[in-house]
């Protein structure tokens, strides 16, 4: 299939532009990354708001800085993505505000995975990127790029203490097949596989702790 | 066979330089540049024009900026005028612009369209795309994919009217709305018409070509290469000497010239990003063109091979 209104190219290209345009949030992005993961292992009774809130700031800020304002300008469908990227951060911030919820990590096949997904995010994407050519500043970046946030966001849900509504995870799954598929199969991103994988095994990995 | 592409088969040029069909050069046609006449007016325009679609959607890059710019005017150097964008295709009208600024050239004829539900936010959207071209006015606005086109065409009346857009028209790329749009060319004013069309999707011949030349709407002509796919694969066959007889150097001339010999055909517009590619297209300007009995000859081949 041809019909796609832009090439990997110019892709790479943008991502160039806009983390030089952003920089150093990728640092910050990181250092919150970090934090989260690190509460979901070490829970703190006056933290658990706190890694909603980072989600909730990913989310808001793909959708808003990535999507509207960047993306915006080579593909017409990133005002539909960015609606629902925003929509997805309004989500973490109601979590973020009541504390209702709170991130642990249990040693089980949920939790190893959501911390597998978490450090394929954080370390394996932008390995991916650079092995296959276009790493940084060619890439998306963790925390300000859709595709690795996303993968973070499964591994994030998949510690979350009891079951995860799935409804969190509908958004970040809509991404995985829409994005991860149009980049791996049409844009021949390879490392963009791990992101429709991600989806595919985190939601059915949600989806089955669910029915448990 | 390996699959060979348009990009591989010219930088292999060289090792088949004593091959008088392959290495010939993408220009190698002389002659006056071809013209069809739009029906309703009798202005001419040249037979190939320059599509945008991906191509032209660069976003901010300065470097593919500056690449296609040249693709721009390696386009009006050889004699081409007519531009085709839309909203739909990212950041092309900015690109378009940007060109538009940088580009020497004896004619423009800008073909833009409107992409949007409901009446104000077209005529927002023409008046945006108008400022991204830079231009005072279009000399051809056109409803995209038929987009609530029973709203534009009505704007687009007016602009007409007005005189604040030459002529009007509506496009499709989906065969599936051949139908719609065969009563829209039935029972509306236009001036133009859009679709896609070329050596093995050929179903237009039907009905749509036959009746443009009946309603005299000019006839533009998208996709000529199937988005790269069909001149991909042409390329993996070698261009009959007969080719020859009509002026065809390459792939690229031969299939686009199929095209505009169709009577019907006012122009078509393929869309590359390269500068080497636009020399091979507007080849397809000058030179004989196929009769009747030899386009049934080049339609044959292709559906051989």
């Amino acid at each position: 299939m041809r019909s796609f209104p832009f090439t990997a190219d110019v892709y790479f290209s943008l991502f160039e532009t806009y983390n030089s345009a952003i920089w150093p949030a990728q640092l910050v992005a990181y250092g919150l990354g970090i934090v989260a993961v690190f509460l979901a292992l070490w829970p703190l009774a006056k933290g658990r708001r706190i890694a909603f809130a980072v989600l909730s700031a990913f989310w808001l800020w793909n959708g808003i800085a990535y999507h509207l304002m960047q993306f915006l300008q080579i593909n017409f469908a990133a005002l539909g993505f960015g609606a629902l990227f925003v929509l997805q951060g309004v989500l973490f911030a109601g979590y973020a505000v009541s504390g209702r919820r709170m991130f642990q990590f249990r040693p089980d096949v949920f939790g190893w995975s959501g911390l597998f997904l978490c450090l394929l995010a954080l370390v394996a994407y932008p390995l991916l990127g650079w092995l296959a050519g276009h790493g940084w500043p060619r890439a998306a970046a963790f925390g300000v790029g859709p595709a690795p946030t996303t993968i973070f966001t499964f591994g994030m849900l998949l510690m979350l203490e009891g079951t995860a509504p799935l409804y969190l995870a509908a958004i970040p799954l809509l991404w995985s097949l829409a994005g991860g598929s149009a980049a791996v199969f049409i844009l021949r991103i390879p490392e963009d596989l791990s992101l429709l994988i991600a989806g595919i095994v985190g939601f059915g990995l949600l989806v089955w702790r669910k029915l448990q | 066979m390996n699959p060979l592409t348009r990009r591989t088969f010219m930088s292999s040029l060289g090792a088949a330089a004593t091959m008088p069909i392959f290495c010939t050069s993408g220009a190698a046609a002389v002659g006056p540049v071809l013209t069809r006449a739009i029906p309703s007016t009798g202005e001419l325009i040249p037979t190939i024009g320059l599509g945008t679609w991906i191509t032209f959607n660069v976003g901010n890059d300065e470097r593919l900026r500056a690449a296609r710019t040249q693709v721009m005017q390696a386009f009006f150097d050889r004699g081409g005028t007519l531009i085709d964008s839309s909203p739909m295709y990212g950041s092309s009208e900015a690109m378009i612009g940007y060109g538009l600024a940088r580009t020497k050239r004896s004619a423009l004829f800008s073909a833009g369209k409107v992409w949007t539900l409901l009446k104000p936010l077209g005529v927002n959207q023409m008046e945006a795309s108008r400022k991204y071209w830079g231009i005072e006015r279009f000399d051809l606005m056109q409803i995209h994919n038929l987009l609530d086109w029973s709203t534009h065409i009505e704007t687009l009346k007016t602009m007409k009217a007005q005189g604040r857009v030459r002529y009007i028209g509506i496009t499709t790329s989906q065969g599936w709305r051949h139908g719609d749009l065969e009563q829209i060319m039935r029972s509306q004013p236009i001036d133009f018409v859009a679709f896609s069309y070329n050596v093995v999707d050929r179903e237009v011949e039907e009905r749509l070509l036959p009746l443009a030349a009946e309603r005299r709407i000019a006839v533009i002509i998208n996709r000529p290469f199937q988005e790269g796919v069909l001149i991909d694969r042409m390329m993996r066959y070698p261009l009959p000497p007969w080719a020859a007889e009509i002026d065809c150097a390459n792939w690229a001339q031969f299939l686009l010239k199929f095209i505009i010999s169709h009577p019907a055909v006012t122009c078509v517009i393929p869309a590359t990003r390269r500068v080497d590619h636009m020399e091979e297209n507007m080849g397809a300007l000058r030179g004989r063109l196929p009769d009747a009995k030899l386009r049934a000859r080049m339609a044959r081949y292709v559906e051989t091979v």
